[in-house]
């Protein structure tokens, strides 16, 4: 077949001493940017980008791909030890992350993170091979009434993240899609909520919010403790310091879950890996056989949204590669990194450079297991991080988190946006409001308002136009079916109950 | 004594000269050149400057480091308000782009205009084209303009923001043919493509190199250039002008501006890097490659024509409905 020989070609380029050098290089700053709340992969990419006109530019591909997908791997690992996303993909694995690790088991979480990050991304990395041009052209069907169904089906998901009160869910959800709405007006160039400030203008950054909401918010409630803020348990024994069979046997369907999910929302460009970890967690959810304990420390509520954002990575250069269409920051700046070395990506880049390509894939291959080999036995020594007492561990995550977020953007406006949005979290935490559907409205506010006022441009006004094409309206049957399935549940425990109580 | 009176008149003397050098051979850098540029990684202006700073290293027109900082936020308002800010520093300069012009003219936040600041020199033109899908029914503008006119509000346009060129071109043909189409703003480049070949919307006005390798790959067309005369890549394309629809050429222009209040021998010495920077072989292949045209202005010229630019845009604004603050 042809794609295995090109593949061959491919490794017979990723296997050189230098590409496996700087491949190694990429994973591993990729890794440590991942962890470290605040620093991203564009940022970094940017950094590195003079370092890069020295090489050879299929080497520099190499490298800078590796600290994208790196970064994935290494995002999930402060979310679950100290509820601190280091990445805005991984908030969704703060959720029973975080929970995990208070009863015991981080090792056995950070070890599914690590493994399902790895079965996921080569799943990318095939995708990428193999799908990658019918794939695109099916993305391109998705127009601004697709992308709002899409969105409308996000938001769903929030009947799955709201815990014990659906009202106070619905409530942190539609504040949620406010925060989103602060900035300025896309289509009118409008100030909105900005309240005169220019640090306003572009919007809340998601990444203060989160930080703010989970890390600040945890420690400020632990502070609270009258007992002194419980230490985790450090796990013990090996059946905790790594995922038991059990638990990949529970995580089997989150694996192809996240994959293909994350895959999918990928190739979209404008969906980033954020999007693709909400709704691998919300459906894995949904079609689980113990929904109500997610959110509790569920493994497959790690596998799913960790496993989403890392084959995300290979459906964002599906557009990237087949049409020179950035998907993402990320993309958006390996395409201007490939412009500066001299290429013209568009639809003619695989055919004119096949060197370039499929060296690249093959070395994401080399890459995934790479991540898998560096990060499954350092899942016990991260686990360690856990001994540290509470009064150097608490100021260490205010720390990182401040200087995570200084690093973004040099302004201490954002210092104290992160200030109120911890304050904000713990109140959440006293009042009994889940954070969870706070930061899904945010996340899909944007896109869900853009789309809705792009097709009524593009429609004149007309609603009919959300559900004019199949995979529009499509999306929007789904969501409602979403919407009823816990009724239903209700309903039929209902049933049962009342012929129980005949008999 | 006689000695010390010797040291003294050679201190003296050399003082004299050392200023004197000081002016003949005017200031230069002695630490890291900041490049401010309002885009985040990987945007249009960041690509540029990182591009220049490639070429100047080069050729080794600086003695110092050129590091590019990025400012992005309020399209171009938080990179103007830094320079603002920089008042009298030697060591940073900006990219504008024609964002720099307009934005401060709609934003009420952003009250940093270009004329407060130090403009040293206008590097690119970028002509923009009107490009459609392969397989669409219109070969020339004409063609579009017309479908547009029997359907108003049928015919849709994908581009950025609605202060961008490519929506004040919209207007501008508009108002000179009665056609009325809409437009309909993506956030990302990619997407407005995507959108295009999506068939979601009909047309898209780009940069020439954007449009380049789809029209390699049989995917887009371009009707027609948005510029005075016919672009060298496109031979066969005519003009808009050329197919009767008289409009103002609306340009994006980009080059380099320095904080206020830095001295004259300072913006000597940035005209002076930029003058030779334009005759090297490198810029020039950089400006063919791209498709750039060869925008070289500089001096009282460029202020002529920040002014003539600033009116242009507040008039074209104004018609079209969007509130102008300044």
């Amino acid at each position: 077949m042809d794609a295995i020989g090109n593949l061959l070609l491919g490794f017979s380029i990723a296997l050189t001493p230098v590409n496996v050098f700087w491949c190694f290089v990429g994973v591993l700053l990729g890794t440590v940017v991942g962890v470290l709340p605040g620093l991203g992969p564009p940022a970094t990419i940017a950094l590195l980008l003079p370092l890069t006109f020295k090489m050879d530019p299929t080497t520099a591909i190499i490298m800078l791909a590796g600290i994208y997908y790196g970064a994935k791997y290494g995002g999930s690992t402060t979310s679950i030890l100290l509820n601190v996303p280091g990445e805005s993909a991984s908030v969704v694995t703060c959720l029973d992350g975080y929970q995990l690790a208070r009863q015991g088991r981080a090792g056995a979480a950070l070890g599914i993170a690590a493994i399902s990050s790895f079965v996921a991304g080569t799943f990318g990395v095939l995708g990428l091979m193999f799908i990658a041009p019918p794939v695109a052209k099916f993305a391109l069907r998705f127009g601004p009434p697709e992308y709002f169904g899409l969105m409308v089906l996000g938001l769903t998901m929030v009947v799955f993240l709201t815990g014990r009160s659906v009202v106070k869910g619905i409530l942190a959800t539609l504040f949620g899609l406010w925060l989103a709405g602060v900035g300025t007006d896309v289509f009118t160039a409008e100030s909105r909520f900005t309240f005169g400030r220019m640090e306003l203008l572009d919007g809340i950054d998601f990444v203060i919010v989160s930080i703010g909401l989970f890390a600040i918010g945890e420690v400020l409630v632990n502070l609270e403790s009258k007992t002194g803020a419980e230490i985790f348990k450090v796990p013990k024994g090996l059946r905790n310091l790594l995922p038991t069979l059990r638990d990949l046997k529970d995580s089997r369907f989150a694996f192809l879950n996240g994959s293909v999910v994350g895959f999918f929302i990928g190739v979209l460009p404008g969906a980033g890996s954020t999007i693709a970890s909400f709704l691998s967690y919300g459906l894995e959810k949904a079609l689980s056989r113990r929904a109500d304990k997610f959110g509790t420390g569920v493994i497959e509520g790690v596998a799913a949204p960790e496993g989403a954002n890392n084959s995300e990575t290979g459906g964002a250069l599906v557009p990237l590669m087949t049409l020179g269409i950035p998907g993402s920051a990320t993309t958006a700046i390996l395409l201007a990194a490939l412009h500066l070395w001299g290429f013209r990506p568009g639809p003619l880049l695989i055919q004119e450079n096949p060197n370039l390509f499929w060296g690249l894939v093959a070395s994401m291959y080399v890459g995934n297991v790479m991540l898998l080999i560096l990060n499954l036995p350092l899942v016990p020594v991260f686990a360690q991080i856990l001994k540290v007492p509470y009064f150097v561990l608490y100021p260490a995550i205010f720390g990182i988190s401040i200087v995570g977020v200084y690093s973004v953007s040099n302004s201490l406006f954002d210092i104290w946006m992160l200030g109120v949005f911890g304050l904000l979290g713990y109140l959440m935490r006293k009042l009994d409001f889940p954070s969870a559907p706070l930061v899904l409205g945010m996340v899909l506010g944007e896109r869900l308002e853009l789309s809705l006022r792009q097709s009524l441009m593009m429609s004149q006004g007309s609603l009919s136009v959300l559900v004019a094409g199949p995979l529009s309206a499509g999306m929007l049957i789904f969501a409602g079916l979403l919407l009823i399935m816990p009724m239903l549940h209700r309903v039929r425990s209902w049933r049962v109950k009342a012929v129980e109580q005949e008999v | 004594m006689k000695l010390t009176r010797i040291y003294l008149t050679a201190a003296f003397v050399l003082g004299c000269v050392w200023s004197l050098c000081d002016r003949v051979w005017g200031f230069e850098p002695t630490k890291p050149v900041e490049l401010v540029v309002h885009t985040g990684p990987g945007g249009g202006s960041d690509i540029f400057a990182r591009a220049i700073t490639e070429m100047i290293g080069k050729e080794k027109l600086v003695p110092q480091r050129l590091q590019v900082i990025n400012k992005s936020g309020g399209g171009s308002a938080v990179a103007m308000a830094y320079l603002a800010e920089k008042k009298g520093d030697t060591h940073t300069i900006g990219f504008f782009t024609g964002v720099w012009v307009t934005n401060p003219l709609t934003r009420k936040e952003a009250s940093v205009m270009v004329k407060d600041l130090t403009p040293i020199v206008r590097l690119v033109l970028e002509p923009a084209v009107v490009a459609v899908k392969a397989d669409s029914p219109y070969k020339t503008m004409k063609d579009f303009v017309e479908a547009a006119k029997k359907n108003p509000g049928q015919l849709k346009q994908s581009g950025g923001s609605v202060t961008g060129r490519d929506n004040l071109a919209r207007l501008v043909i508009e108002k000179a043919t009665g056609a009325k189409w809409v437009f309909v703003s993506f956030p990302g480049g990619g997407e407005r493509i995507a959108n295009l070949l999506g068939g979601h919307v009909q047309m898209m006005v780009m940069e020439p190199q954007e449009a380049g390798e789809h029209i390699k790959a049989g995917n887009l067309r371009v009707i027609a250039a948005l510029t005075e005369s016919r672009l060298p890549s496109f031979p066969n394309v005519p003009t808009i002008k050329e197919q009767g629809i008289d409009v103002p050429i609306i340009p994006q222009a980009r080059g380099v501006v320095a904080p206020a209040g830095v001295g004259g021998d300072v913006v000597q010495y940035w005209e002076g890097v930029f003058s030779r920077f334009v005759k090297t072989p490198g810029w020039k292949k950089y400006l063919s490659d791209n498709q750039f045209e060869d925008g070289y202005l500089t001096g009282n010229n460029l202020n002529r024509f920040f002014d003539k630019l600033t009116v242009q845009m507040r008039g074209i604004l104004k018609e079209a409905g969007v509130k102008v603050v300044r």
